[in-house]
């Protein structure tokens, strides 16, 4: 897959503050990029970067192999649909004149605007004033707008923030939809997840710095598990594990990052001070434990 | 162009038309008010009127008035969402801060519509003046819209950078102030060349009130026109210009 967006050394300073830290962000062409990261991440401000809407302090963005900023932003725009933070819109009008807005200004025409209309489900609500909208409709209306000029790209940032269960699943479905007709989606959130289940590609973003890129096979592969060892002597055996960093641990003795080879070393180790084992195990571990792993270190 | 079309369309059901309509007939209600409670008559008629009515409003509210709706029709955009979605569109800089001068502009002159029409409907009915209004103040009326341009994109362009209601109107509510001591002192170039001066002169041409000659010549309303449509020219590209240079948000 060619990549849709890349960056390299992508870098944003406030201040004295490097907010995002020489991002090398890669984005494959029809995929869904889930952009992760705990909040203040740079995730917001990395997604203002690739519209131009921020001008990097230095590093470069691509779109298409084309080079991003404020020359050719209006030219690549024309095939990004985006939503950065809150979600748009004109409390004072209806959501049908909100979609006028957009369609006026991208030279849309009707079908191309309730074609997006129907894509957010919001065909039911169009005919009511914005300020009416709970934050769930509110966020569909976004949605909408960004979708109506059919983009090649869309760029949402955190567009499952407010909804209740039922309505973060419709946005998961929503954007698998538009992946099937070749879009690609890159969205953000402070949750795993929320984007687990329908991201491709996995960017995990840490004090602005990328933690991790890859799939989410590669991010489980790239954590090891802790090593359970269960014992009859947990207190002795963990002396005996010190080297390797071990911990008691509510009667088993635990050991972090701990690979398959040093983990023979322990196990000949003890059965050569014949410590009495009767298990070695690794601790299963959920995707979100990795996930919060990787960022905890980060934030230490 | 379309941003101007967007913008026209945000004016729907906008709370900008309640200073529209509320300026304008204050204004004429306090100078109709004071003639008949002061008991000075209209000697000369709408001349009088007109004078009472316009030039005070001139002097100091009408461009005040224009900073609040500058104030106004960037409100909604200043917000998270909208902000990032007005400069997220392959919409060139230029063409965002014309859309929303435009919608001043258009503002502007049903306001002065309204002052007009009020001019007209106090005469008649509170004076009861004979024939129509004067010819040449209608083509005031058209010369003041115009000179409200430069005001509209100079506050526009502020309440863009500023990202606040209060303080650009603050700034307009000082320039008013300025363009009132300057016609006040008779600075006469410089209360020309500056926006918030140059409102209060053309609300003046032909009524002889402080520095005016009292004669509607066309070469008065052509060079203040002129001047006016120069200056916002140069005032909507600055405003782009660095629209273009800064971050969003
Ligand atoms: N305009 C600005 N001026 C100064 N600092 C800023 C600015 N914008 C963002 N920051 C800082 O940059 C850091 C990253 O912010 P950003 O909004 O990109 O994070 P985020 O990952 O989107 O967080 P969240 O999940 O809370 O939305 C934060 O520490 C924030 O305070
Ligand atoms: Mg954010």
């Amino acid at each position: 897959m060619s990549a849709l967006i890349t960056t390299h050394g992508l870098t944003k300073r406030y201040g004295g503050r490097t907010v995002v830290d020489g991002l090398d962000l890669r984005v494959p062409e029809g995929c869904v990029y889930g952009f992760l990261g705990p909040n203040g991440a740079g995730k917001t401000t990395t997604m203002k970067m690739l519209l131009s809407l921020v001008r990097p302090t230095s590093g470069e963005v691509r779109i298409a192999g084309r080079r991003m900023d404020r020359s050719t932003r209006r030219g690549l725009l024309s095939e990004i649909g985006s939503l950065i933070e809150s979600p748009p819109g004109y409390g004072h009008l209806t959501g049908a004149e909100n979609m006028r807005l957009v369609q006026r200004l991208l030279r849309l025409d009707d079908g191309q605007v309730a074609r997006a209309v129907r894509t957010a489900r919001l065909q039911d609500h169009i005919d009511r004033p914005v300020r009416t909208y709970s934050l769930g409709m509110k966020q569909r209306l976004g949605i909408a707008m960004a979708l109506a000029g059919e983009p090649r790209l869309l760029v949402l940032d955190e567009p499952a923030n407010g909804l209740d269960p039922a309505g973060i699943d419709e946005m998961r479905r929503l954007i698998r939809r538009l992946t099937g007709d070749g879009t690609t989606v890159m969205v953000s959130s402070h949750l795993l997840d929320e984007v687990d289940r329908t991201a491709d590609v996995l960017g995990i973003l840490g004090g602005g710095r990328m933690l991790f890129q890859g799939t989410r096979e590669e991010l489980f592969a790239r954590s090891v598990p802790d090593v359970l060892v269960d014992t009859f002597e947990p207190e002795r055996a963990a002396a005996l594990a010190g080297a390797w960093g071990a911990v008691l641990d509510a009667g088993t003795v635990r050991v972090p990052g701990l690979g398959e080879r040093e983990t023979a070393r322990l196990v000949a180790r003890l059965v050569q001070e014949g410590v009495d084992l009767h298990g070695v195990r690794r601790e299963t571990r959920s995707l979100e434990d990795v996930f919060m792993d990787l960022t905890r270190e980060e934030a230490l | 162009m379309g941003s101007v079309r967007a913008e026209l369309l945000k004016l729907k059901r906008s709370s900008s038309w309640a200073v529209v309509v509320a300026l304008p007939l204050a204004a004429v209600a306090s100078g109709a008010g004071n003639t008949v409670l002061a008991g000075e008559p209209l000697t000369d008629g709408w001349h009088t009127l007109w004078m009472r009515v316009v030039v005070v409003y001139g002097l100091f509210p009408l461009a005040t008035g224009v900073a609040v709706l500058g104030s106004l029709v960037w409100r909604a955009d200043h917000r998270g969402g909208n902000r990032n979605a007005l400069m997220g569109r392959p919409v060139s800089a230029l063409e965002a801060v014309v859309g929303k001068l435009a919608a001043v502009a258009v503002l502007a002159a049903a306001m002065q519509a309204v002052l007009t029409a009020g001019v007209v409907a106090a005469g008649k009915a509170v004076f009861g003046l004979p024939g129509p209004l004067p010819g040449q103040y209608l083509l005031i009326s058209v010369l003041i819209v115009v000179v409200c341009l430069p005001v509209a994109a100079l506050q526009s362009g502020l309440s863009m950078l500023m990202e606040s209601f209060a303080a650009p109107v603050a700034v307009g509510l000082a320039g008013s102030v300025g363009g009132l001591l300057l016609v006040l002192l008779r600075f006469d170039a410089v209360s020309l060349a500056v926006p918030y001066g140059l409102t209060a002169r053309a609300t003046q041409v032909g009524t002889g009130a402080f520095m005016d000659a009292g004669t509607v010549t066309v070469g008065t309303l052509a060079s203040m026109a002129v001047w006016a449509l120069v200056s916002t020219v140069l005032v909507t590209v600055a405003t782009a210009a660095l629209l273009d240079r800064r971050d969003a948000g």
